[in-house]
């Protein structure tokens, strides 16, 4: 049962990005429920898990919109595996280290991820243009971090039960 | 404090290696397939899925939208203030029902006679999904193929042109906004009847490019379909020049273009089933 959690995680953030995020955009910048669940995974669950959950994600990602399916799976791959392995050989504990970690992946993911489109042939990409949805973006996935991943955590933690946030981290 | 288990993760360099090559491969099959190949067929069957649930969550968050909308228009005026507060005390009056039925039907009657005037063959439609994600500029309606409806349509506002289908399922489609990156609409300027083409951009804006340099712009002109490529009829009102930047160095002048359709928001649009069809997923009239 606990191997199917990260996949219900998934399929809760799908869900979330068709029917909720949409409408909690701010001046046209939408977290990315996708994102934060399969980076809220690789900090609990490890690179492995990680970067299964990345691919996942990613590639659900790619399957919502209308640009190539495969480049979503590639970079949120990456970034599951790496969040995982930051926070596998991270010793620091408390709130800040899942918003860092995040704050950085969501930054690393979306750039990226425009820039293989781009490597792909997708036109009217610019870096300030990326950099302006990009930042605002990896910042808004951050703020949502700090509500959800506590609990998200714990769910996906069922096994060792956490009390606190700092110990969640 | 957490040990490190590294050891543990010796065999992760080689899964991780197989999800990338694997993930190579998708990109490659996406653009070696057709539109009828798996992974389109499941991307649709996915978004064919989705499309109720989109909708869904476009009703339940009804409210937010409200509050977000109440929240923007805070900016506003004093007069605008003032009007909006007598035009207030007079909505009051009227059952919040009938309101919603009366300004539905407005709507479609300004959709209709901005069709009928045009002489086009038209299919009105509800906007139920949003752009799901911060890349895309992609909206969701619930027309679809069992409508009538094809990929390469163009897709219509009171206002002028949003946009195109882009993918369509048995009864939804997507429509890619003008404003998408991926969107180019052959266009051209009212005044001095130069022609260019409008494109999309990452940030959202519009452009008109490829317009001579020796053309007199002016801000404010206003910019149509040109009907060049076929896809959108022409004449269709795109929006107006909102900036112009002639630098020696460049080929063309830089336009940008307001759209004269407000793409935040929108709720009925038609869809023009009556014009040619474009199978190719990207914007026409390139």
């Amino acid at each position: 049962m606990n191997r199917l959690i990260p996949f219900f995680t998934i399929i809760v953030a799908l869900v979330l990005q068709v029917a909720i995020v949409p409408y909690i955009a701010i001046g046209g910048v939408m977290p990315n429920a996708l994102l934060l669940s399969a980076v809220t995974i690789a900090l609990v669950k490890g690179p492995r898990a990680g970067m299964l959950a990345g691919f996942a994600a990613g590639l659900l990602f790619d399957l919502l919109g209308t640009a190539p399916i495969g480049p979503g799976a590639l970079v949120f791959c990456l970034v599951g595996f790496i969040a995982g392995s930051i926070q596998e050989n991270t010793f620091a504990e408390g709130w800040l280290v899942p918003l860092i970690v995040v704050f950085f992946a969501s930054l690393t993911a979306e750039v990226g991820y425009v820039l293989v489109l781009a490597v792909l042939g997708e036109s009217g990409v610019t870096l300030l243009g990326v950099l302006g949805r990009a930042l605002p973006a990896a910042l808004y996935n951050s703020l949502l971090a700090l509500l959800v991943y506590p609990w998200v955590a714990r769910f996906l933690r069922r096994e060792k039960p956490m009390t606190t946030f700092r110990r969640l981290a | 404090m957490r040990i490190s288990q590294r050891e543990k993760t010796g065999g992760d360099g080689w899964i991780l290696a197989l999800l990338l090559v694997v993930a190579f491969i998708l990109i490659t099959i996406y653009f070696r397939e057709g539109a009828t190949g798996p992974l389109h067929t499941a991307r649709r069957g996915v978004q064919a899925v989705l499309a109720p649930v989109g909708h869904a969550g476009y009703a339940v968050t009804a409210p937010v939208r409200t509050v977000g909308a109440w929240v923007g228009d805070l900016g506003v005026s004093r007069s605008d203030l003032e009007a909006l507060r007598r035009q207030n005390e007079e909505m009051r009056q009227r059952l919040a029902a009938l309101e919603e039925a009366r300004q539905e039907n407005e709507r479609l009657r300004e959709l209709v006679g901005f069709v009928e005037a045009r002489e086009l063959e038209a299919l009105g439609a509800r906007v139920i999904g949003s752009p799901p994600t911060l890349w895309e500029g992609v909206i969701t309606i619930d027309r679809g193929t069992e409508e009538g409806v094809a990929v390469g349509m163009p897709v219509l506002a009171a206002q002028g042109l949003i946009g195109q289908i882009v993918e369509a399922g048995p009864h939804s489609s997507r429509v890619r906004l003008i404003t998408d990156q991926r969107s180019g609409v052959a266009a051209m300027l009212q005044a001095t009847r130069s022609e260019g083409v409008v494109n999309g951009s990452i940030e959202g804006d519009l452009t008109l490019d490829y317009v001579s340099r020796e053309t007199t712009l002016t801000v404010g002109d206003v910019v149509l379909t040109s009907g060049m490529g076929g896809v959108y009829p022409k004449g269709l009102l795109i929006g107006e020049v909102s900036d112009v930047q002639i630098n020696d160095a460049d080929l063309f002048p830089r336009i940008q273009v307001r759209p004269s359709a407000a793409l935040v928001g929108l709720e009925e649009v038609v869809v023009l089933v009556g014009a040619p069809v474009d199978s190719g997923e990207t914007g026409g009239g390139e």
